[in-house]
């Protein structure tokens, strides 16, 4: 597959270009914003003006604390956007590597690091990132670890089917016949041509990585404050009783995710469609 | 033609379901009307109770349940700290108050239908006092720290109270204690937390007494009759009550309810006719329904904001007055509770106990320029880095604690400080605290008996693991007076000027004191909440609809 | 086909330890523990020491892991620390609910999603398609506790038509005669049509809420199953045969297409016992996720360790089912 015809057919889809358009908006926002209105959580504190409905001068309305939530929202965005991206790179990385060693060593590395996946995807995703942010105390960067190492098992699984079926093919097997070492192999041969697979399941990912990113917000467990995460918002206006009194705090952030997430999918169903020559078929 | 007619027909089938689903939202209030009318008081309770035996939890959840089945030696008149003969008609003390007689009620039973007696309290009062006794469940994880809180520590111990208790007649009881102990009355009406259980549900039942399987027993207006596990208590009317005419309701429910949105929401809806333990924000709500009326809850809690002295900044006092007169107390109260739901007014006591306050102490004033400058004097014009911890779970006294601590994060940002806001969760935040962790820190006090406990527990040496051992000479020896004499005028004089020590010190910078929010039916009435969370809702009625 | 069952069902035991070791190791490197949050704001060290001593928990980590391994393997889950109650017994009262909400999410996933998806493959872009998977896409792009509260506010709040949380109204709950433990099915069993009525309304919102996603999933799935299995040969010699449309869909293509969607309802149902948390939470629905949570931070390693163990065992029965009814579902599979 050349690069040309790479990118050509990603933009033939309407779901990329939508995705692209969505994305390098939420960037551009995201960038622009601290320019256009300066925002520091500290000392933008106004009691009086607290959670008065979207007006004039606040389009989004105000929190708990007076804040302006259309400020806080666009600042939370660029944490949103790192999330999903930060998480699924830890767990592509991660476990492309013990799937790939799993497949092409085979033996006792393979078991393990089955056994492994096997653990761990037999407990719900969202609590076993509970459980590893509490050992290491709440926090963006916790955050994303967690949900990173939840992915963990899914890319050593396809890291490790994708190299079982690719070892036996003649690139790889004349490469062995003539001499080269396994970790030749390894680098030179079988990683660049796993690696289409395992970048579709991970653009496929970001969104699934960004929302249980914003959950773990929503429990209390990611960025913490005054930084503005969007689904820690939610989670104030949640906790503190007025989600439902004062719905703006609420329902602005969580679109906002929405838009982030919708945005990531897109790009991920375009990539998928792109890469994968099967899927044309269904176009 | 068959697309057509197969589509009317969904859209007819959905059309019915929705119709089901609106009717069926009208029916229940139907039958819960019927319900009504025979007398069941429903009542929302903001968590399930780990445990209902005595002497033993500091859980919240429990006292408010223990309060309908038990009573206790001695009472508290309703909605105050006054105390009145409950289980005990009179009680003397010797004249260096080192001994103790009570008279207890005659001719009263257990629920179970054991006599009340003393050796019945004896029974009781060992449970809690001796660790060896086989009753105490002690290797079962009952902590009894509550006992050991109020009553210096337990049998064996040198800092024990208590030294022994001994029955002297059939209903006569008399405790002996090691030094002199003015306020064993008061310990003993123990907000809810001593009530007496009938010895023989305790003996048959063992350490699972006070379980949904094994229910609990005592001399109270409500016997317990069922326990769902995430669900329900339901109790019916104790016909053997010795208050003549009480309960006035037939019986009750205790419902759990995680959620104060849905407490509110069910007293709205009618399934519910009282629940406590609201939100500040919920009060809006409760006011624009012309259903319910608002119950302002008085209580004994303090929550304030640790500055660890171990810390170097905080180590000079100068520099602590100057980041409580950074925080705007007065507006954070104003923002996140309202003035019906708390105060703020530079007392570490809270109001029910206003006679053991100082004249001389007020609030710090909110005056952000003075802080800079009391700063800058104290040798930090520039400032410093400060950790500000808060717990990441409501609290009776910080409802919402990252909001306020947001809010004093800012007011002191604003004279320079670099506040960094952490939180962990809510067992690691009380392990590292009491290790002395944090440099300052959101913290409070559930309840107190009295403004000697209120001191006691979180000024003596023993209670300073968070301060990093800190103490105050003075207001130990001030202490110690106090606990040995039951005059009342020594008691305010030494009490005022710990009052004007502590406030002076600004280690625990006292930030509010709360009234809890709850919600009742209009009809509901006899409903006067104790500030224990420990009345009997025995005196309860509702009108009929 | 036996040889295989038992080959799977031994491969249970190693995993059922890995989740032992995990759960119980990281379980303890959480900092703090039961004995500080039994005692709360009073506490002083010395007494946590004494306490954790008490509840036998100073004892080294490798002697407590191996004693519960011999409690589980004579069946026993051990007791709460905080409640006191067996877990075994919590476990049992608390599964019917999560239960039902999950069968609800599901039913509604497959309801819905089967259909549409079927729908969208057979009248591929058509507008049907594009409505569905442009639905699709939106609906996994929703953050479930946002729906969950969007939904609250629209429908009880707003609208009023339906409740805002819980399992059941409190008046009608004491007319149900427990059954199952399954609300609806105790209501309708009995035919006390007014409380399955209640309980239906009550179930609505969470299930909406729970449902999205694998609605979305699956109608994904489903859609392509479908387009993969209308472009096998056997389709267009059927339809050369001049058979009807609808029978070349039904009888011919959709089993084939439904393999794949089962696995996914399979995992689905899985994840969503134990992982309902968020819906859990937002609707105070009294499941598994939300108690395991709670464990987590009350540390109640005993609430957390035996469920774990419940909800693994339960992702592995459940993988086990599907995979058999895939072999029975499609004859090409055989498994020896």
């Amino acid at each position: 597959m050349s690069r040309n015809s790479l990118l050509t057919r990603f933009f033939l889809s309407l779901s990329s270009r939508l995705g692209v358009v969505l994305a390098g908006a939420v960037v551009v926002v995201s960038l622009v914003a601290p320019l256009v209105r300066p925002y520091n959580p500290s000392v933008d504190v106004h009691f009086a003006i607290r959670l008065r409905p979207p007006s004039a001068a606040h389009p989004f309305g105000t929190d708990s604390l007076g804040r302006d939530v259309l400020v806080r929202v666009l600042y939370g965005l660029r944490a949103s956007l790192s999330m999903g991206v930060v998480a699924v790179a830890i767990g592509l990385t991660l476990g492309a590597l013990l799937g790939l060693s799993a497949g092409f060593f085979r033996a006792w590395v393979e078991t393990t690091v089955g056994w492994f996946s096997d653990t761990l995807l037999s407990f719900p995703t969202i609590l076993l990132a509970i459980v590893i942010v509490s050992i290491s105390g709440p926090g963006l960067v916790h955050a994303m670890i967690a949900v990173g190492i939840v992915q963990i098992p899914v890319y050593a699984r396809l890291g490790r089917s994708t190299v079982l079926s690719l070892r036996e093919r003649e690139f790889v097997q004349a490469a062995r016949s003539l001499g080269a070492r396994s970790g030749r192999v390894l680098f030179r041969h079988i990683l660049p041509s796993s690696l289409p697979p395992l970048i579709v399941q991970a653009t496929l990912s970001i969104g699934i990585a960004t929302l249980e990113a914003a959950g773990l917000g929503f429990l209390g467990l990611g960025a913490q404050p005054p930084a503005p995460e969007l689904g820690a918002m939610i989670s104030g206006a949640f906790k503190e009783g007025y989600a439902l009194t004062a719905p703006w705090t609420m329902i602005f952030p969580g679109a906002f995710i929405v838009v982030v997430v919708l945005a990531a999918n897109l790009i991920g169903d375009g990539l998928r469609d792109a890469l994968d020559p099967r899927s044309l078929a269904r176009h | 033609m068959r697309m057509q007619r197969t589509g009317w027909m969904w859209l007819g089938a959905l059309c019915v379901a929705l119709a089901v689903l609106g009717v069926s939202g009208g029916l229940p209030s139907g039958s819960l009307q019927a319900q009504n009318a025979r007398g069941t008081l429903v009542y929302g309770l903001g968590g399930e109770p780990k445990l209902l035996d005595t002497g033993d939890s500091s859980d919240n959840n429990a006292s408010i349940v223990q309060a309908q089945i038990y009573n206790s030696l001695v009472g508290y008149k309703p909605g105050t700290l006054d105390l009145v003969p409950d289980l005990a008609v009179s009680w003397v003390p010797s004249e260096n108050y080192t001994v103790w007689t009570f008279q207890l009620r005659r001719g009263l039973r257990f629920q179970d239908g054991t006599p009340f007696n003393a050796d019945a309290v004896k029974f009781n009062v060992e449970r809690w006092w001796d660790l060896q006794s086989p009753y105490s469940f002690a290797n079962a994880g009952r902590t009894h720290v509550t006992w050991r809180v109020n009553m210096g520590g337990f049998k064996g111990q040198p800092s024990s109270v208590l030294k022994d208790v001994v029955v002297t007649g059939p209903y006569t009881i008399r405790f002996i204690t090691q030094s002199p102990f003015p306020n064993l009355p008061g310990v003993l009406a123990g907000d809810g937390h001593f009530g007496i259980a009938s010895p023989t549900a305790v003996q048959a039942d063992g350490p699972k007494y006070g379980s949904p399987s094994a229910l609990p027993v005592g001399t109270g207006p409500f016997i317990a009759k069922s326990w769902t596990p995430g669900d329900r208590i339901v109790l019916v009317k104790n016909p053997g009550y010795w208050k003549r005419g009480l309960p006035k309701s037939d019986g009750l429910v205790i419902k759990f309810i995680s959620d104060p949105a849905a407490q509110l929401a069910d007293v709205q809806a009618g399934t519910v006719d009282f629940t406590a333990d609201l939100l500040p924000e919920q009060l809006k709500i409760i006011q624009a329904d012309p259903q319910l009326r608002p119950v302002f809850a008085p209580t004994t809690n303090v929550g304030f904001l640790n500055l660890n002295p171990a810390y170097a900044p905080l180590s000079k006092p100068e520099v602590r007055r100057a980041v409580a007169t950074a925080i705007d107390q007065q507006g954070i109260v104003d923002a996140f509770f309202g003035r019906q739901l708390a105060v703020t007014n530079g007392h570490f006591t809270p109001p029910v106990m206003s006679w053991a306050w100082s004249p001389k102490v007020t609030s710090y004033p909110y005056d952000p320029a003075k802080a800079k400058q009391m700063l800058a004097e104290a040798g930090y014009p520039n400032g410093f880095d400060l950790d500000l911890w808060y717990m990441p779970v409501p609290r009776p006294y910080f409802p919402t604690p990252r909001q306020v601590a947001e809010a004093i994060g800012a007011n002191l940002s604003a004279i320079g400080l670099r506040v960094h806001l952490k939180t962990e969760d809510w067992a690691a935040y009380l392990a590292d605290g009491e290790k002395g962790q944090f440099q300052a820190a959101l913290y409070g006090t559930v309840e107190s008996l009295d403004p000697g406990y209120a001191y006691f527990v979180r000024f003596t040496p023993g209670s300073t693991h968070d301060l990093g051992g800190w103490t105050d000479p003075k207001v130990l020896q001030l202490l110690n007076e106090a606990q040995q004499t039951g005059d009342r005028a020594v008691l305010t004089r030494d009490y005022s000027q710990i009052d004007e020590i502590v406030f002076g010190d600004a280690v625990r910078i006292p930030l509010v004191h709360t009234k809890l929010l709850a919600a009742a039916h209009r009809g509901l009435v006899g409903w006067v909440p104790s500030p224990f969370g420990s009345e009997s809702f025995e005196d309860i009625s509702k009108a009929t609809p | 086909m036996t040889g295989y069952l038992v080959k799977r069902i031994l491969g249970v035991v190693p995993v059922l330890c890995g989740v032992t070791l995990l759960v119980f190791t990281a379980l303890h490197l959480i900092p703090g523990g039961p004995e500080v949050v039994l005692l709360g704001e009073q506490g002083t060290p010395e007494e946590a020491q004494a306490l954790r001593a008490r509840l036998a928990l100073d004892r080294p980590l490798p002697v407590q892991y191996l004693a519960f391994l011999g409690q589980v393997a004579r069946g026993d889950l051990g007791t709460s620390i905080m409640s006191r109650l067996p877990v075994a017994a919590q476990i049992a009262a608390r599964w019917p609910a999560s239960l039902e909400l999950v069968a609800a999410a599901i039913a509604l996933a497959v309801g819905v999603g089967v259909p549409a998806g079927i729908v969208a493959g057979v009248r591929r872009n058509s507008i049907w398609d594009s409505a569905a998977m442009a639905g699709s896409l939106l609906g996994i792009s929703i953050p479930v506790f946002w729906l969950g509260l969007l939904l609250v506010y629209l429908f009880a709040v707003d609208l009023r038509w339906l409740p805002p949380g819980d399992q059941i109204s409190t008046a009608l709950a004491s007319t149900l005669r427990p059954v199952t433990g399954v609300y609806l099915v105790d209501a309708a069993v009995r035919g006390n049509w007014p409380a399955a009525a209640d309980v239906a309304a009550h179930l609505a919102l969470p299930a909406v809420t729970l449902g999205t996603i694998p609605l979305a999933v699956v109608a994904r799935m489903t859609r392509g199953a479908m387009l993969e299995a209308l472009s096998q040969d056997y389709v267009q010699t059927a339809r050369a045969k001049g058979l009807r449309e609808r029978t070349v869909i039904l009888r011919h293509t959709l089993k084939n297409a439904l393999l794949p969607v089962v696995t996914v309802v399979g995992l689905q149902f899985g994840t969503l016992l134990g992982g309902a948390i968020l819906t859990e939470t937002v609707f105070s629905w009294p499941g598994l996720g939300l108690w395991l949570y709670q464990g987590i931070l009350n540390r109640d390693y005993p609430v957390v360790e035996g469920g774990a163990v419940v909800i693994a065992l339960t992702f592995v029965a459940i993988n086990l089912l599907v995979d058999v009814s895939y072999a029975l579902l499609d004859p090409r599979i055989q498994y020896g």
